[in-house]
């Protein structure tokens, strides 16, 4: 552990007149766990982009070993051993896992595909990993932590020294990443790879890493062992302006609920019961597959509704496309905001003023002003209406997508939201809980589903978790993220039992 | 979710940027330039009007498609469309007259063009497969309902082939008006960021509440009156309307002037203004071609070389970005 595997020293990179790197020197050693932490736009990427080859720099030098270099290609990093796992996932799902883990580099004899040598090779990996996953499977009927657990396998095929894995719990549920967190730390402390593991989840960092080390403006603020720093200590180094704790503002409930669900079902998800008050943020806590997607997704007519009443300010509606929804003041801010809300290659104005763009003409005098308007209110870095919204950080972009819905022409009264800071920077994200408490505060009902327990218990008066798509539990009061935590795996551990208990219907007292 | 570096300039302000954006308008004063020095007969207004009069189909019909594929959905029957539609107007001059079997050519051009709309966007199918499929469903209809090429037409429509406004030719002025609404509807109108927006991410485009389907249909709608109105146009000026060869190869030369004029076939960005410049372009080289008395199988050549020239072009700006 003395000598470091590999150092990068000077690294300099600049797109065009930007410098994003601004001279980093680092240290990788084997059978270290290094969490590398810093909020969007500090130069992760770029710097995760020099150690895989994607990107060279403009200076510097990374050393393997004892050779030093001015730059890799995804090659060469491959054949040093450095093993990269985005966070998009590169799997395939029509193919089996087996297929997956082999797929570029398939064992061949005489040009026929060994299938079922790749398939004993695949399965002795993943038992290596300690994972009960089947290899003949399709990856498709995996869950997305799973999948995560392959790509993994899939990594270790080129026997790396260093693996990177970039955000690799940002969709994952808490059963899930415990069972990552113990691959990590199986591949680090027996198998003595050096691991680069980026986060924005500071909790993870002390559950995980052995080093932490900071990344802000493209220069490292420092590097310490994590035993000796505390999750404020980090955010202080991310953002030192940041606030994270957003403070509540204080909001009267109006007496009518905006929104009603009575018995609602949508997919596999119901009944619901459930009313959502005027100037209310209540919170949909559950695992992955517990509904919270299902819900929010079907209320704003992207899923059909699948039977149940919904009333909006009393009145029973039915929504069956996402337009019919808007015209209701029901606007969703989706999850993977690339996949669903992004327009990457247009402008940040028609980003932002896409639902505004409507009637028979555009009023074009008037975009510009309202433009100028809301990314004042959202706080919009850079502020500027004529960059592709793709060049806008995780934050600010999450800002231009849900900005669309705070234009107050439009009469949104509801916002729902799916995992509102995923990739998100803690800066970014203490703004839209902000921007949230400002809606809220303004009278309009906010419905926020998350996997992330403290996102939930800052935002929300009430909680109702969800676990395999019924309603475990309402917490109104006294909301703590191990309570959350603890409702749902109660209802996972419960549902592992073949007879599953009847729910609770739970009422909420609005 | 991958950190996007902020990038101080827009590309078009960079020396790349530029000559990417210049390209164009360069390539068709060159090209003008190279057919004066070897026919300078070329530069005469009589000529360049001439020109606008052959492009004057292909703009029609380039101007709905080019929002069209902007909004990631391609048109291939055009061509056959155009063919049937001057078929049925040829027919229906003696039985409707005039204005009469107009109106119902340009209504068969809605009726192929929703169809094609309504397969594509409510069925899902896969509009090469479904206009693939309409390409020669419809070129097989025109030949069954006239085997033989109809020729004859009232005085009152073949005018509109060769009669002249203000000194410019009323087919110009057509192909002039559908690029002013073409323009009008890109910048005016909400529905031209809709097409852009359904053409970066549909998924996306559904959710802020833009009617997806209709717009895509509706689309489809309007390619199918353009290339109705082009038909119109092509029989109203070759005064006959022969079903085996009317409109043959059009979706080709279409899909290249538009794929010139900078539209990716994946959709999602494109201007008007360029694809104008695209039609020009291919106009002038047809026309120049011709006048410099290059054999046709040499320009057939050519004109295919441009369409691969045009898709690499398509290929080099996505790389850039």
């Amino acid at each position: 552990m003395d000598k470091a595997w590999a150092r990068v020293s000077e690294l300099r990179k600049s797109f065009g007149s930007v410098e994003v790197l601004k001279g980093v020197d680092l240290e990788f050693h084997r059978g270290e766990i290094h969490a590398f932490v810093g909020a969007n736009g500090a130069g992760k990427s770029t710097f995760l982009g020099c150690l895989s080859g994607a990107i060279h720099p403009t200076s510097g030098v990374i050393a393997i070993g004892d050779e030093e270099m001015t730059a890799l290609t995804p090659r060469l990093a491959i054949e040093k051993g450095i093993g990269i796992i985005y966070q998009h996932f590169q799997v395939v799902e029509g193919l089996t896992v087996a297929d997956n883990i082999f797929l570029g580099s398939e064992i061949q004899r005489f040009g026929v595909v060994q299938r079922r040598e790749q398939e004993r090779q695949a399965h002795a990996l993943l038992e290596r990993l300690g994972v009960d996953i089947d290899a003949h499977q399709q990856l498709d009927r995996l869950s997305i932590g799973e999948r995560q657990l392959v790509e993994i396998a899939r990594a270790l095929h080129i026997r790396p020294v260093l693996l990177v894995l970039d955000e690799p719990t940002a969709a994952l549920s808490d059963r899930e990443i415990e069972a990552l967190h113990r691959v990590v730390q199986h591949l680090a402390h027996r198998e003595n790879i050096a691991i680069v593991y980026v986060t924005h989840l500071l909790d993870e960092i002390e559950a995980i890493a052995d080093k932490v080390t900071v990344l802000r403006d493209g220069a490292v603020v420092w590097t310490r062992p994590a035993a000796e720093v505390t999750p404020a200590i980090i955010a202080q180094a991310i953002a030192p302006s940041a606030e994270l704790e957003q403070r509540r503002v204080a909001r009267e409930l109006a007496p009518a609920p905006q929104l009603r669900l009575e018995g609602y079902r949508c997919g596999y998800t119901g009944p619901i019961d459930l009313e959502l008050g005027k100037g209310e943020v209540l919170g949909l806590y559950g695992l992955l597959g517990s509904g919270r997607t299902d819900l929010v997704e079907t209320l704003a007519g992207a899923r059909r509704c699948a039977g149940g009443r919904l009333l909006v300010e009393e009145s029973p509606v039915s929504i069956r496309d996402s337009r019919q929804a808007l015209d209701r003041g029901i606007a969703l801010v989706a999850s993977d905001r690339n996949e669903q809300s992004l327009f990457p290659t247009l402008s940040a104005l028609d980003n932002l003023l896409m639902p505004h763009f409507d009637g028979v003409a555009r009023r074009l005098s008037s975009q510009r002003p309202l433009f100028d308007r809301m990314a004042a209110a959202l706080r919009l870095h850079p502020n500027r209406p004529d960059l592709a919204s793709r060049r806008f950080s995780g934050g600010n972009a999450q800002k231009l997508v849900m900005g669309r819905w705070l234009i107050p022409e439009l009469g949104i009264k509801v916002l729902l939201l799916d995992e509102p800071t995923q990739g998100v920077d803690i800066g970014a994200r203490a703004e839209i809980y902000r921007l949230l408490g400002e809606f809220a505060a303004g009278g309009g009902a906010v419905l926020v589903a998350s996997s992330d327990p403290a996102e939930l218990v800052t935002l929300c008066e009430r909680v109702l978790v969800l676990g395999q798509g019924r309603q475990i539990e309402l917490i109104d009061r006294d909301i703590t993220a191990d309570r959350l935590v603890e409702a749902a795996h109660q209802s996972f551990s419960a549902s592992l039992g073949s007879a599953r208990p009847a729910p609770q219907p739970v009422h909420s007292q609005g | 979710m991958t950190e996007t570096v902020a990038i101080d300039r827009p590309s078009r302000h960079d020396l790349a940027g530029i000559l990417n954006a210049a390209a164009l308008p360069l390539a068709v004063v060159l090209l003008g330039l190279f057919f004066y020095i070897k026919a300078p007969v070329f530069l005469t207004p009589r000529n360049l009007l001439s020109i606008t009069v052959q492009v004057a189909s292909l703009m029609t019909i380039a101007v709905p498609f080019a929002i069209l594929l902007m909004a990631g959905k391609v048109d291939l029957s055009v061509g056959s469309l155009l063919g049937l539609c001057g078929v049925v107007a040829g027919l229906s001059f003696p039985v409707l007259g005039v204005a009469g079997a107009v109106v119902f050519t340009l209504l068969v051009g809605l009726a192929a063009g929703l169809v094609n709309g309504f397969l594509v966007s409510w069925l899902s199918m896969s509009p090469i497969i479904v206009t693939l499929g309409g390409l020669t469903l419809m070129r097989g209809l025109a030949q069954y309902l006239s085997p033989n090429p109809l020729f004859g037409f009232p005085e009152s429509f073949s005018y509109i082939g060769y009669g002249v406004l203000f000194g410019v030719p009323y087919l110009t002025w057509i192909m002039l008006a559908v690029l002013v609404a073409g323009f009008a509807f890109m910048r005016l109108s909400p529905f031209g960021r809709h097409a852009v927006a359904i053409g970066v991410n549909e998924r996306a485009a559904y959710l802020v509440g833009i009617r997806v389907k209709l717009t895509v249909m509706l689309l489809y709608a309007a390619v199918g009156v353009a290339a109705a109105l082009a038909g119109l146009m092509t029989v109203a000026r070759i005064n006959s309307a022969p079903s085996g060869t009317l409109g043959v190869g059009m979706e080709l030369s279409v899909l290249t002037a538009v794929l010139l004029g900078g539209v990716p076939f994946t959709g999602g960005r494109g201007s008007l203004p360029r694809v104008a410049l695209g039609v020009l372009l291919l106009g002038m080289l047809s026309n120049g071609l011709i006048l410099m008395n290059v054999p046709t199988e040499a320009s057939l050549m050519l004109t295919g070389l441009v369409l691969i020239v045009a898709a690499a072009l398509d290929v080099l700006r996505s790389r850039r970005s």
